[in-house]
């Protein structure tokens, strides 16, 4: 643990370089001491060692829950225009992608004792410039992937009412200006709805959430189970209209339904036997929510050729009513998309909340960022920034947009996180991990790899627009937080205490 | 045995911990100091949220040295945090945990000073919890040696309200205080309109405070013949009044005071329900209020009568 203890300041400096660069490259790759860390979050203690009671069933289960149903509702309208029925091998490569990156995050989330997210563990081992590259990417990750499944609810919202009532919501209030709205009304109600619950301090208990995860999971057996009636195998004729290309395009949208599989990663400290179950556990989590993608995904693409997938609005139920020529199937599953969506942008809000209150403890971020009420106990501040800016984003940028900024989002943030793996085999060789990358470093290397190739054949825009909003952060850092940082003014009141 | 106090960390929570502080000095109990901070959410081993919830964890455990400072040197109090969705939900897992005898906590800070106000936590408390839950008023502070020098019962003659009164007695006798009875009478004025004026309400009413004081008077008799130790000082006062403001105000209110009410006959037996009466009175209460569960009033009764050993 020492070598990520100790500090870069410590280092000979290198001849020739001048005194002001070296200084500015010691703030850019200052690391938050591990120590500093355990004394922050009262680990040291011990009430901070976690029992190891969460078995590899368990913990599978855990994955496929937290995975499951955030993206697949709404992809399929992006994806399959792209990619033809061959958006089935999308998700796997999407798949495959993700479980490989999560593998690397688990070693890189072991081998550090704190607990967080990976800004939090990017901070710890590759430096604080790094971290404020992860916190941006998170910031798609959580805020930008809230105001992509509100603009999805909205959708089914509208499929429920027209279904229930006959009654729709006109077209200026439900879609963004790019399609023709004005505003999405509904999606921006559902940020607040969420807020004010996170305001008042709401949480789901284990129960609702795992009510939830059955929600989504039987909405999705009963669009498998009635969609399969409606199989015309005339439409799977052409298989993949525009090949490897359409392929890997629509792999970056579908990246964005694996997202939360992460959360496997961070749970090593209380995980039995971690270097057996840890990559079990992401593996078979992968499997089965790949397994249900891929067959929402084939009997979707069986049920209706391929250009009625564009542009339609709540794609799974619309599929439903089309096969079954009755109402009732479409809104049982809108019904349950609407709930359940509900929920994903609770939890992913929330998620947001927590991870800007840790950058703002950490000076990265104007201190109104951690300011806790005192009677409910919850950052409001920040979560009514956050309601703001998603709501802005729901309301009106268009879900293939939003969408595509969530996955390149969590593809760099895992990229970042596979490089780290590897820049802390070299720095810190001796460092006890909890759990190493089985195949190293064939694993890592491959997971970059992966992440690279997605990205690639990302629409440009999407790249530029993601380019541009780390430079915007970077700068926020170089203009702000570098200066700011609370680990800078603990060094300054205080020599560097190393132990 | 214990108390268990509900210690918001923000530190607002003196009035409790001045009750809790008097409470356990008069019945020689201990004290759990106890702050409920939210649990890790969403459910499951990820922890994003991992520095949040430290901080809340730190802030609670600095509020306590306030609360430690601000206890009497003479009671002796446990300090803990606890993670539950909710603060009501928390205060009943640690009072179950350590078989807590109350719980006590504060009023809401929305309420008026000096009466006592439910918030949303102690009302969500007063009818779930299966034991006493007693409340401050809002404001309250007591010196450091104060004891409960008289209990008040809230006495309504109805069904269950002789056992109130036993377990009020067995109480009093506990903190060495006196026993009171209090009814309340209140005489709304009639409508200008109604024509018949006072006199047909005058004497039902008259009617039902003779009855009362009957019934208050067997069931302090009641006391005298069953409960060992029982208090020599009792005694049963009925509040007049047009509305409920004066009828309670119409009593005379000690610092040492400490009001007594029972849940209503309706509800689940082990838990609190407050009738439309019970809640006016714990509202306008000027002094702190014990709100007894039918249950829990069953239970205290009977050691009052049966278990000599807990009257030292």
């Amino acid at each position: 643990m020492a070598s990520v203890d100790q500090s870069p300041g410590q280092r000979s400096p290198q001849g020739g370089v001048p005194a002001r660069r070296e200084s500015l490259r010691d703030h850019v790759f200052r690391r938050k001491p591990v120590t500093a860390m355990n004394a922050e979050t009262g680990v040291d203690g011990g009430e901070g060692e976690l029992a190891r009671t969460i078995g590899l069933f368990q913990l599978t289960l855990f994955g496929v829950g937290a995975t499951i149903g955030t993206g697949i509702f709404i992809v399929l309208t992006q994806a399959v225009p792209i990619a033809g029925p061959a958006v089935v091998w999308s998700f796997v490569v999407a798949g495959t992608v993700a479980g490989l990156t999560a593998i690397c995050y688990a070693e890189l989330a072991s081998a550090v004792p704190v607990s967080g997210s990976s800004y939090s563990y990017a901070y710890a081992t590759l430096g604080e410039g790094i971290a404020m590259v992860v916190a941006a990417c998170l910031l798609l990750e959580y805020g930008v992937s809230a105001a992509a499944v509100a603009v999805g609810w909205s959708q089914y919202l509208n499929e429920l009412f027209d279904n229930l009532f006959g009654f729709v919501i006109p077209e200026s209030f439900a879609q963004a200006p790019e399609q023709g709205g004005i505003l999405n009304v509904p999606a921006v109600i559902l940020i607040v709805l969420c807020t004010l619950l996170l305001i008042r301090g709401a949480s789901e208990s284990a129960k609702v959430n795992a009510v939830m995860v059955l929600i989504k999971l039987s909405v999705l057996v009963l669009f498998i189970a009635v969609g399969v009636t409606g199989w015309n195998a005339d439409n799977l004729s052409n298989f993949s209209p525009s090949g490897l290309d359409g392929i890997m395009s629509a792999a970056g949208i579908i990246f964005f339904s694996y997202i939360g599989l992460d959360a496997v990663s961070t749970a090593g400290e209380e995980v039995k036997n971690p270097r057996r179950n840890m990559p079990l556990a992401i593996i078979f989590a992968l499997v089965v929510v790949t397994g249900i993608y891929i067959a929402v995904a084939i009997v979707a693409v069986a049920a209706q050729p391929l250009d009625a997938f564009e542009g339609q609005e709540a794609g799974l139920a619309a599929i439903l009513e089309s096969v079954t020529g009755s109402t009732w199937p479409g809104t049982v599953l809108a019904a349950g998309a609407v709930i359940s969506i509900f929920s994903v942008t609770l939890v992913v809000i929330y998620g947001q909340t927590r991870i800007l209150f840790a950058m703002g403890r950490d000076g990265m971020i104007p201190p109104l960022f951690h300011k806790v009420n005192p009677r409910t106990l919850t950052p409001v501040p920040a979560t009514i920034i956050v309601a703001v800016v998603v709501s802005l984003l729901a309301g009106l940028v268009p879900i293939n947009f939003l969408a595509e900024m969530t996955s390149i989002g969590t593809l760099v943030a895992f990229l970042v996180v596979s490089v780290g793996v590897i820049v802390l085999r070299r720095t810190a060789p001796d460092l006890p991990r909890g759990f190493k990358v089985p195949g190293y470093p064939v694993t890592p290397i491959l997971s970059i790899a992966g992440c690279f190739w997605i990205i690639s054949d990302l629409r440009a825009v999407t790249i530029y627009v993601f380019v541009i909003w780390v430079a915007v952060v970077l700068l926020w850092y170089f203009f702000y937080g570098i200066r700011h940082s609370t680990l800078r003014r603990a060094g300054a009141a205080a020599p560097e205490a190393t132990s | 045995m214990t108390l268990v106090v509900g210690y918001a960390p923000d530190g607002r929570s003196r009035a409790a911990l001045h009750l809790a502080g008097a409470l356990a000095r008069s019945a020689g109990e201990d004290l759990v100091v106890c702050a409920v901070v939210p649990v890790a959410w969403p459910p499951g081993p990820a922890r994003v949220d991992a520095e949040y919830r430290d901080h809340l964890e730190r802030t609670a455990r600095e509020a306590f040295e306030e609360a430690r400072a601000r206890l009497p040197a003479d009671v002796h109090a446990d300090f803990v945090v606890e993670h539950a969705r909710s603060a009501p939900a928390g205060l009943l897992d640690v009072a179950a945990a350590r078989e807590a005898e109350a719980i006590v906590v504060g009023s809401s800070s929305g309420g008026a000073l000096g009466r006592v106000s439910l918030g949303s936590a102690s009302d969500r408390l007063v009818h779930s919890a299966p034991i006493p839950v007693a409340m401050t008023p809002s404001g309250y502070r007591c010196p450091p040696d104060a004891r409960v020098t008289r209990v008040t019962a809230a006495f309504g003659g109805a069904e269950g309200a002789d056992d109130l009164v036993v377990a009020a007695a067995g109480l009093a006798a506990r903190f060495g205080a006196s026993l009171r009875l209090v009814s309340f009478a209140v005489r709304p004025r009639p409508p200008y309109t109604a024509g018949v004026g006072r006199i047909g309400d005058e004497a039902a009413v008259d009617e039902w405070v003779e009855a009362i004081r009957a019934a208050a008077d067997a069931a302090l008799a009641d006391v005298r013949e069953h409960v060992p130790h029982a208090p020599d000082d009792l005694d049963a006062v009925i509040g007049h009044g047009e509305t409920w403001d004066e009828a309670i105000d119409d009593v005379e209110w000690d610092d040492g005071d400490l009001l007594v009410v029972g849940s209503s006959s309706i509800g689940p037996l082990r838990r609190v329900f407050l009738g439309s009466r019970a809640s006016k009175i714990v509202r306008r209460s000027p002094v702190p209020v014990a709100v007894v569960p039918r249950g829990a009033a069953a239970e205290l009764a009977d050691r009052a009568v049966h278990d000599e050993e807990a009257h030292r």
